[in-house]
Protein backbone atom coordinates (compact mmCIF):
# COMPACT_ATOMS: atom_id res chain seq x y z
CA UNK A 1 0.00 0.00 0.00
CA UNK A 2 1.44 3.33 -1.07
CA UNK A 3 1.60 6.04 1.55
CA UNK A 4 -0.66 8.84 0.38
CA UNK A 5 -0.01 12.37 1.56
CA UNK A 6 -2.59 15.09 1.05
CA UNK A 7 -0.67 18.15 -0.18
CA UNK A 8 -0.91 21.17 2.16
CA UNK A 9 -2.32 23.34 -0.62
CA UNK A 10 -5.11 20.87 -1.35
CA UNK A 11 -8.66 22.21 -1.51
CA UNK A 12 -10.07 20.78 1.68
CA UNK A 13 -11.70 23.20 4.12
CA UNK A 14 -12.70 26.85 3.86
CA UNK A 15 -12.30 29.08 6.91
CA UNK A 16 -13.75 32.51 7.57
CA UNK A 17 -12.34 35.49 9.41
CA UNK A 18 -15.52 37.41 10.33
CA UNK A 19 -13.52 40.46 11.45
CA UNK A 20 -12.11 40.87 7.93
CA UNK A 21 -15.46 40.24 6.21
CA UNK A 22 -17.25 43.41 5.12
CA UNK A 23 -20.44 41.61 3.98
CA UNK A 24 -19.73 42.80 0.43
CA UNK A 25 -21.49 39.69 -0.95
CA UNK A 26 -18.93 39.14 -3.72
CA UNK A 27 -18.29 35.52 -2.63
CA UNK A 28 -22.02 34.84 -2.41
CA UNK A 29 -22.63 36.13 -5.92
CA UNK A 30 -19.58 34.47 -7.48
CA UNK A 31 -20.20 31.02 -5.97
CA UNK A 32 -21.15 28.75 -8.91
CA UNK A 33 -23.45 26.63 -6.75
CA UNK A 34 -24.80 29.40 -4.51
CA UNK A 35 -23.83 27.48 -1.39
CA UNK A 36 -22.89 30.57 0.67
CA UNK A 37 -25.52 32.32 2.73
CA UNK A 38 -24.76 35.71 4.23
CA UNK A 39 -26.87 38.00 6.38
CA UNK A 40 -25.82 41.43 7.61
CA UNK A 41 -27.25 44.69 8.85
CA UNK A 42 -25.97 48.24 8.66
CA UNK A 43 -25.55 50.81 11.31
CA UNK A 44 -24.38 54.41 11.19
CA UNK A 45 -21.20 55.56 12.86
CA UNK A 46 -20.70 59.28 13.32
CA UNK A 47 -17.07 60.20 13.60
CA UNK A 48 -16.03 63.51 15.03
CA UNK A 49 -15.46 66.12 12.33
CA UNK A 50 -17.02 63.93 9.63
CA UNK A 51 -19.39 65.61 7.21
CA UNK A 52 -21.86 62.74 7.32
CA UNK A 53 -22.30 59.51 9.25
CA UNK A 54 -20.49 56.45 7.95
CA UNK A 55 -22.58 53.36 7.16
CA UNK A 56 -20.94 50.19 8.49
CA UNK A 57 -22.01 46.67 7.61
CA UNK A 58 -22.17 44.20 10.46
CA UNK A 59 -21.99 40.49 9.66
CA UNK A 60 -24.81 38.53 11.31
CA UNK A 61 -24.70 35.14 9.64
CA UNK A 62 -22.35 33.40 7.24
CA UNK A 63 -22.97 29.78 6.32
CA UNK A 64 -21.39 27.51 3.74
CA UNK A 65 -23.32 24.43 2.67
CA UNK A 66 -20.52 21.93 2.19
CA UNK A 67 -23.09 19.47 0.92
CA UNK A 68 -23.30 21.52 -2.25
CA UNK A 69 -19.84 23.16 -2.18
CA UNK A 70 -17.58 22.18 -5.09
CA UNK A 71 -14.44 23.25 -3.21
CA UNK A 72 -13.50 25.25 -6.31
CA UNK A 73 -12.09 28.12 -4.24
CA UNK A 74 -13.62 30.93 -6.29
CA UNK A 75 -14.91 32.51 -3.06
CA UNK A 76 -11.40 32.39 -1.59
CA UNK A 77 -9.95 33.94 -4.75
CA UNK A 78 -12.47 36.75 -5.16
CA UNK A 79 -12.58 37.91 -1.52
CA UNK A 80 -10.99 41.39 -1.59
CA UNK A 81 -10.32 41.29 2.15
CA UNK A 82 -8.82 37.78 2.50
CA UNK A 83 -11.64 36.89 4.85
CA UNK A 84 -11.89 33.40 3.35
CA UNK A 85 -8.95 31.01 3.28
CA UNK A 86 -8.11 27.37 2.69
CA UNK A 87 -7.38 25.28 5.71
CA UNK A 88 -5.78 21.86 5.94
CA UNK A 89 -7.78 18.88 7.10
CA UNK A 90 -10.54 16.78 5.68
CA UNK A 91 -14.11 17.98 5.69
CA UNK A 92 -16.04 15.63 7.94
CA UNK A 93 -18.95 13.53 6.87
CA UNK A 94 -22.32 14.18 8.47
CA UNK A 95 -25.35 12.12 9.39
CA UNK A 96 -27.75 14.52 7.70
CA UNK A 97 -27.51 16.80 4.70
CA UNK A 98 -28.08 19.73 7.07
CA UNK A 99 -25.09 18.61 9.13
CA UNK A 100 -22.84 19.75 6.30
CA UNK A 101 -24.02 23.36 6.65
CA UNK A 102 -21.48 25.21 8.76
CA UNK A 103 -21.88 28.69 10.23
CA UNK A 104 -19.51 31.32 11.59
CA UNK A 105 -18.73 29.38 14.79
CA UNK A 106 -17.26 26.47 12.85
CA UNK A 107 -15.78 28.46 9.96
CA UNK A 108 -13.76 30.61 12.37
CA UNK A 109 -12.05 27.49 13.70
CA UNK A 110 -11.05 26.55 10.16
CA UNK A 111 -9.53 29.94 9.38
CA UNK A 112 -5.76 29.42 9.42
CA UNK A 113 -3.81 31.33 12.07
CA UNK A 114 -2.15 34.49 10.75
CA UNK A 115 1.17 33.99 9.03
CA UNK A 116 0.25 30.65 7.54
CA UNK B 1 -27.26 -3.36 -12.45
CA UNK B 2 -23.84 -4.54 -11.30
CA UNK B 3 -23.58 -6.80 -8.27
CA UNK B 4 -22.05 -5.72 -4.98
CA UNK B 5 -18.29 -5.84 -4.52
CA UNK B 6 -16.78 -6.75 -1.17
CA UNK B 7 -14.00 -4.80 0.48
CA UNK B 8 -12.13 -4.63 3.74
CA UNK B 9 -10.98 -1.23 4.89
CA UNK B 10 -7.39 -1.28 6.27
CA UNK B 11 -7.98 2.09 7.97
CA UNK B 12 -10.95 0.71 9.88
CA UNK B 13 -10.05 -2.66 11.43
CA UNK B 14 -12.92 -5.07 11.57
CA UNK B 15 -14.99 -3.31 8.96
CA UNK B 16 -15.90 -5.39 5.98
CA UNK B 17 -18.29 -3.87 3.54
CA UNK B 18 -20.25 -5.11 0.63
CA UNK B 19 -20.49 -2.10 -1.59
CA UNK B 20 -22.87 -1.67 -4.44
CA UNK B 21 -21.22 1.29 -6.02
CA UNK B 22 -23.58 3.26 -8.19
CA UNK B 23 -21.28 5.60 -10.02
CA UNK B 24 -23.44 7.99 -11.98
CA UNK B 25 -20.81 10.64 -12.61
CA UNK B 26 -17.21 11.65 -12.00
CA UNK B 27 -17.24 10.88 -8.24
CA UNK B 28 -17.05 7.16 -9.00
CA UNK B 29 -13.45 7.68 -10.15
CA UNK B 30 -12.53 8.49 -6.55
CA UNK B 31 -13.85 5.13 -5.42
CA UNK B 32 -11.65 3.48 -8.03
CA UNK B 33 -8.82 5.67 -6.73
CA UNK B 34 -9.47 4.43 -3.19
CA UNK B 35 -9.10 0.85 -4.40
CA UNK B 36 -5.95 1.67 -6.41
CA UNK B 37 -4.41 3.42 -3.40
CA UNK B 38 -5.14 0.43 -1.19
CA UNK B 39 -7.59 2.31 1.02
CA UNK B 40 -10.23 -0.25 0.05
CA UNK B 41 -9.02 -3.83 -0.35
CA UNK B 42 -11.10 -6.34 -2.30
CA UNK B 43 -12.21 -9.09 0.07
CA UNK B 44 -14.06 -12.38 0.01
CA UNK B 45 -17.81 -12.17 -0.23
CA UNK B 46 -19.71 -13.07 2.91
CA UNK B 47 -17.45 -11.31 5.39
CA UNK B 48 -19.51 -8.15 5.31
CA UNK B 49 -21.62 -7.15 8.32
CA UNK B 50 -23.97 -5.10 6.21
CA UNK B 51 -24.57 -4.10 2.64
CA UNK B 52 -23.78 -0.55 1.76
CA UNK B 53 -25.29 1.29 -1.15
CA UNK B 54 -22.74 3.91 -2.07
CA UNK B 55 -24.38 6.47 -4.30
CA UNK B 56 -22.04 8.85 -6.05
CA UNK B 57 -22.87 11.24 -8.81
CA UNK B 58 -25.77 13.17 -10.19
CA UNK B 59 -29.09 11.39 -9.78
CA UNK B 60 -31.49 12.47 -12.49
CA UNK B 61 -35.22 11.84 -12.30
CA UNK B 62 -34.73 9.26 -15.05
CA UNK B 63 -32.10 7.37 -13.00
CA UNK B 64 -33.89 7.60 -9.64
CA UNK B 65 -36.07 4.48 -10.19
CA UNK B 66 -32.90 2.45 -10.98
CA UNK B 67 -31.25 3.63 -7.75
CA UNK B 68 -34.42 2.80 -5.79
CA UNK B 69 -34.53 -0.65 -7.41
CA UNK B 70 -30.89 -1.25 -6.44
CA UNK B 71 -31.74 -0.25 -2.86
CA UNK B 72 -34.76 -2.54 -2.74
CA UNK B 73 -32.72 -5.46 -4.12
CA UNK B 74 -30.04 -5.03 -1.46
CA UNK B 75 -30.16 -7.62 1.32
CA UNK B 76 -30.74 -6.54 4.91
CA UNK B 77 -29.06 -5.10 6.90
CA UNK B 78 -28.43 -2.35 4.38
CA UNK B 79 -27.13 1.15 4.79
CA UNK B 80 -27.02 4.11 2.45
CA UNK B 81 -24.03 6.37 1.93
CA UNK B 82 -24.16 9.50 -0.17
CA UNK B 83 -20.80 10.40 -1.73
CA UNK B 84 -20.19 13.84 -3.21
CA UNK B 85 -22.07 17.08 -3.72
CA UNK B 86 -24.47 15.77 -6.38
CA UNK B 87 -25.69 12.86 -4.28
CA UNK B 88 -25.79 15.04 -1.15
CA UNK B 89 -27.81 17.98 -2.39
CA UNK B 90 -27.83 17.95 -6.17
CA UNK B 91 -24.52 19.83 -6.13
CA UNK B 92 -23.99 22.23 -9.01
CA UNK B 93 -27.21 20.95 -10.59
CA UNK B 94 -29.52 21.60 -7.65
CA UNK B 95 -31.61 24.05 -9.67
CA UNK B 96 -31.97 21.74 -12.66
CA UNK B 97 -35.58 20.53 -12.99
CA UNK B 98 -34.51 16.98 -13.89
CA UNK B 99 -32.05 16.40 -11.03
CA UNK B 100 -32.84 15.08 -7.54
CA UNK B 101 -31.99 17.52 -4.77
CA UNK B 102 -30.09 14.80 -2.99
CA UNK B 103 -30.44 11.04 -3.12
CA UNK B 104 -32.01 11.15 0.38
CA UNK B 105 -35.22 12.19 -1.35
CA UNK B 106 -35.68 8.56 -2.44
CA UNK B 107 -33.58 6.31 -0.18
CA UNK B 108 -32.52 6.65 3.48
CA UNK B 109 -28.95 7.89 3.87
CA UNK B 110 -26.88 7.50 7.05
CA UNK B 111 -23.67 9.26 6.07
CA UNK B 112 -23.12 12.20 3.73
CA UNK B 113 -19.58 12.66 2.42
CA UNK B 114 -18.90 16.22 1.25
CA UNK B 115 -16.69 17.11 -1.70
CA UNK B 116 -16.79 17.61 -5.45
CA UNK B 117 -15.45 15.02 -5.69
CA UNK B 118 -14.47 13.96 -2.16
CA UNK B 119 -10.95 12.57 -1.75
CA UNK B 120 -10.58 8.79 -1.40
CA UNK B 121 -9.57 9.56 2.21
CA UNK B 122 -12.93 11.27 2.69
CA UNK B 123 -14.64 8.04 1.64
CA UNK B 124 -12.69 6.15 4.31
CA UNK B 125 -13.58 8.86 6.86
CA UNK B 126 -17.23 8.45 5.88
CA UNK B 127 -17.10 4.66 6.22
CA UNK B 128 -15.38 5.08 9.60
CA UNK B 129 -18.24 7.37 10.60
CA UNK B 130 -20.72 4.75 9.42
CA UNK B 131 -18.97 1.96 11.35
CA UNK B 132 -18.95 4.09 14.51
CA UNK B 133 -22.69 4.60 14.39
Amino acid sequence: MTERVIPPNAHSLIGLNPDACTSCMICVRECPVWCIDLASHTHEVTEEGARRPKVVHVLDEFTIDFGACMFCGICVDVCPFDALAWSSGLDQSAHSAGGLVHGIDQLVKWFPASGS
Amino acid sequence: MTSARHYSVPGVPGLAVGVLDIGLACCSLEIAAAVTAGLLVPAEAGAADSSILLVSGTVTDAMAPAVMAAWNDLSEPRRGVSFGACANTGGPYWDAPTVLKGIDQVIPIEVYVPGCPPRPEALIAGLTELAAR
